[in-house]
């Protein structure tokens, strides 16, 4: 149970870490992105936000300064010409005059009249500049009589202040004239200044935006070249984790990356030579057996034909053998042919695995080949046979009939009479659903009344030398009988299930497709591509005796 | 086989001594006179000397091979020869029928079995009470089991003669190969057909004009062979 949970959480957190994985391969990129644009974005706003200011203050100061001179000067001339107490006309007329100066500034002057009252001389007309205008800290500091020391030579001084009205940015500047006169002030319209400054900002604004779009790009393509090799290393891993283990990375560079697909190499190579070495072995392993099997024929055919030489004299009237000695001598009889059986089993297979097993194809009805496999074995009261003939088939008539003996061998063994047989057609191929278009395959099914197969013992039913039970190490059979009869309908293109009926029993079913022509046909043109006479596609069987006609 | 009948005689060539043993034994016990060679010089040797009416072969020989054996008597002699093949692999088997061998059996080698096949070629020779057909320039004699061909007497082994014969007596009919199996060779079920593709290719190079664009022994696809009248 524990270890059921263990596992549970083992596949959840596997499944976790590949998404996890996967965000963080994509977060790789991203964060590149975002790092390199935080880096553009304070270098680009710091300097241009630098460049503005230093801007501004230039451009303001330069304006600024000329307009302050100007008034100053307008102030000495025009201003400084008026009498003590002039008049509002004087006034009024004395600020036209300072405004028409080359600065366009509009000028108030605030004077005591003869009469002692206040009197304004304003240059923009009533709705124009007057006193409410001018910030009233200016008002103070440009009023207030300062004391003259060493390092203020004079009483009044020039004060001015920007300020916003409405949208517009003014300058507002004011004095006092010493020894007694008007004070002025004058609003100065600093629109043209602020409209320079609008488009310069605009420009550094537009220059940061491409300056971050630029660096996103950078850092795409930096990302790009850092997660390629990246990338590669993983195709390459998980081509190598299908087996094709001469996959090799391109080693270019000396860099980190350059290292890393180095190592990989080796890696591959440490494996692919181990497989090999594997192989290599398994070869050999295969090819003793196969060379045992060979080599235990020699004696074998000797004692063969001596033990029936023996089971002769047994069924001799009147034996020829001492009744003491004939049960060893039945036992030495069957016994050899039971050796036999295991022998031919065994080379089946090692040909099998070795790849040498060939199909000698011939046109049969495959009622026909049932009827004689079940009458050769004196199976035929125990095997119940639902075929009609004429289903015709091009296939192997003695590996069916191999397939077919052990199919049905097994159900009696297993299952127990009767045995059933039936044949049907299918046009479809024998992959099912994919099927190969053409003649379609041939379905042959042996059903049992037994018992059936174990659920635990179904996926092994076609292990070799797999037995059933453990209590039972020795069946009459030499294990070999099922996987044979799977390898030989592999070999047709065909397929053997093995299940339990819902009725009870055991059913195995054989599909083998109606024509393995082109199976053979792709075999033969390997090994020979030797032509035919008449038939340009016999098939094996017919292109094998029709190309020995050059010959012959 | 009738009681009078002369006893066959049969050339074993086999260098296993113990098979070679084993199966003489088994043989003889059959009721077959058995003489045996363990090599394949030796084997052609015999059978110069005494005449065997058929030779049983193995096929893995010191010096010459069961092969070359079966070549070289071919080139002088008809008489029925039977492989002993080590391997049912298909190689062998068909190397073996492309040098003339009548049949073959694969080790280990039931005697009975043997025995039914040496019987069975032997059959092949026996002579028919029976007229002659003529198919073209080609003249079948069953009553003196010769055949001509333009006049001239053809070499043909047993198994030939009786396939040929086999096929003239159905002109026309087509024979599948499992059929002409059990007419010529009298295998159960389970013959091999190269047997009889293989015996065919013989058979055509002796009988045809051009063996490669046969007109007498036809292919019929799907089916097997058939002797045509030629047009």
């Amino acid at each position: 149970m524990t270890q059921e949970h263990q596992g549970e959480s083992r596949g959840w957190s596997a499944a976790r870490k590949g998404v996890w994985s996967r965000l963080r391969f994509t977060s790789l990129r991203l964060r590149l992105v975002v790092v390199f644009g935080l880096v553009a974005l304070t270098a680009a706003v710091s300097a241009s936000g630098i460049a503005y200011w230093l801007n501004r203050e230039a451009v303001l100061t330069r304006a600024q300064d000329a307009v302050l001179r100007g008034f100053e000067q307008e102030m000495q001339n025009r201003a400084g010409a008026l009498p003590e107490h002039p008049t509002q006309d004087e006034l009024q007329h004395t600020a036209g005059q300072m405004a028409n100066s080359s600065q366009r500034f509009t000028v108030l002057l605030v004077a005591e009249n003869p009469e002692g009252r206040t009197v304004y001389g304003s240059s923009g007309g009533l709705n124009g500049f007057s006193l409410r205008d001018v910030p009233a800290s200016l008002r103070e500091a440009v009023t207030e009589r300062q004391k003259i020391t060493s390092n203020n030579k004079y009483a009044y001084h020039l004060y001015w202040q920007r300020i916003v009205d409405g949208d517009t940015p003014y300058l507002v500047a004011g004095t006092r004239l010493i020894g007694g006169g008007p004070t002025g002030y004058m609003l100065k319209s600093l629109e043209p200044e602020a409209k320079d400054l609008n488009s310069l900002a605009w420009s550094l604004g537009i220059a940061t935006g491409l300056a971050l779009i630029g660096s996103a790009l950078l850092a795409q393509a930096l990302a790009t070249t850092v997660l390629k090799p990246v990338q590669r290393l993983g195709t390459a891993a998980r081509r190598l984790g299908e087996g094709k283990l001469d996959t090799r990375l391109r080693v270019s560079g000396t860099d980190e990356l350059a290292d890393l697909s180095r190592t990989f190499n080796r890696a591959a190579e440490a494996l692919e030579k181990r497989v090999a070495d594997m192989a290599a072995r398994d070869e050999a392993s295969r090819r003793f057996v196969a060379d045992m099997s060979h080599e235990l024929r020699t004696p074998l055919t000797a004692i063969t034909a001596v033990t029936e030489v023996l089971e002769e004299e047994l069924e001799f009237e009147g034996g020829g053998i001492d009744p003491m000695i004939e049960p060893a001598v039945r036992l030495v009889v069957s016994e050899t042919r039971r050796l036999n059986d295991l022998v031919e089993n065994l080379m089946e297979v090692t040909r099998f695995d070795a790849g040498t097993a060939r199909l000698v194809l011939d046109d049969v009805d495959v009622a026909d080949q049932i009827t004689a496999c079940i009458d050769a074995r004196a199976w035929l009261d125990a095997v119940e046979l639902d075929a009609e003939r004429g289903i015709h088939a091009r296939i192997d008539p003695r590996r069916l009939d191999v397939i077919l003996a052990n199919l049905i061998g097994n159900a009696l063994k297993h299952g127990g009479s009767p045995v059933r047989v039936s044949v049907r057609e299918c046009p479809r191929g024998v992959g099912g659903a994919e099927g190969t278009e053409g003649p379609g395959a041939v379905v042959i099914e042996v059903r049992d009344h037994g018992p059936g197969i174990p659920e635990d013992v179904l996926p092994h039913v076609f292990d070799r030398f797999y037995k059933a039970s453990a209590s039972r190490p020795r069946s009459e059979g030499s294990g070999l009988g099922l996987s044979i009869a799977l390898e030989n309908a592999h070999i047709h293109g065909g397929e053997i299930t093995a299940a339990n009926s819902p009725d009870g029993g055991a059913v195995f079913t054989l599909r083998l497709p109606r024509d393995v022509s082109a199976l053979t046909e792709r075999d033969a043109e390997a090994e020979d591509t030797r032509g035919d006479g008449e038939s340009p596609s016999g098939g094996t069987g017919g292109t094998r005796g029709e190309g020995a006609e050059g010959d012959a | 086989m009738g009681q009078n009948e002369p006893v066959p005689s049969l050339l074993l060539i086999e260098d296993d001594d113990a098979i070679r043993t084993a199966l003489e034994l088994s043989l003889t016990r059959q009721g077959h006179r058995v003489a045996t060679a363990a090599s394949g010089e030796d084997g052609l040797k015999l059978l110069r000397e005494q005449r065997p009416d058929l030779i049983v072969l193995d096929v893995m020989l010191p010096g010459i091979d069961g092969f070359e054996v079966c070549r070289r008597i071919r080139r002088t002699d008809q008489l029925p020869i039977i492989l002993l093949t080590a391997r049912s692999d298909d190689i062998d088997v068909v190397v073996g029928l492309e040098s003339g061998a009548d049949d073959y059996v694969v080790k280990p080698v039931q005697g009975r079995v043997l025995d039914a096949r040496i019987r069975a070629v032997l059959r092949r020779g026996e002579r028919e009470s029976s007229d002659s057909a003529t198919f073209g320039s080609l003249v079948i004699d069953r009553a003196a089991m010769t055949v001509t061909k333009n006049g001239e007497d053809l070499q043909l082994t047993p198994t030939e003669l009786r396939l040929l014969l086999e096929l003239s007596r159905r002109p026309g009919q087509a024979l599948s190969r499992q059929q002409l199996l059990r007419l010529v060779w009298e295998h159960d079920y389970l013959g091999d057909s190269r047997l009889v593709d293989a015996c065919v290719q013989r058979l055509r190079a002796k009988v045809e004009d051009v063996p490669s664009s046969p007109t007498l022994i036809r292919t019929v696809r799907g089916v097997g062979y058939r002797l045509d009248p030629p047009q």
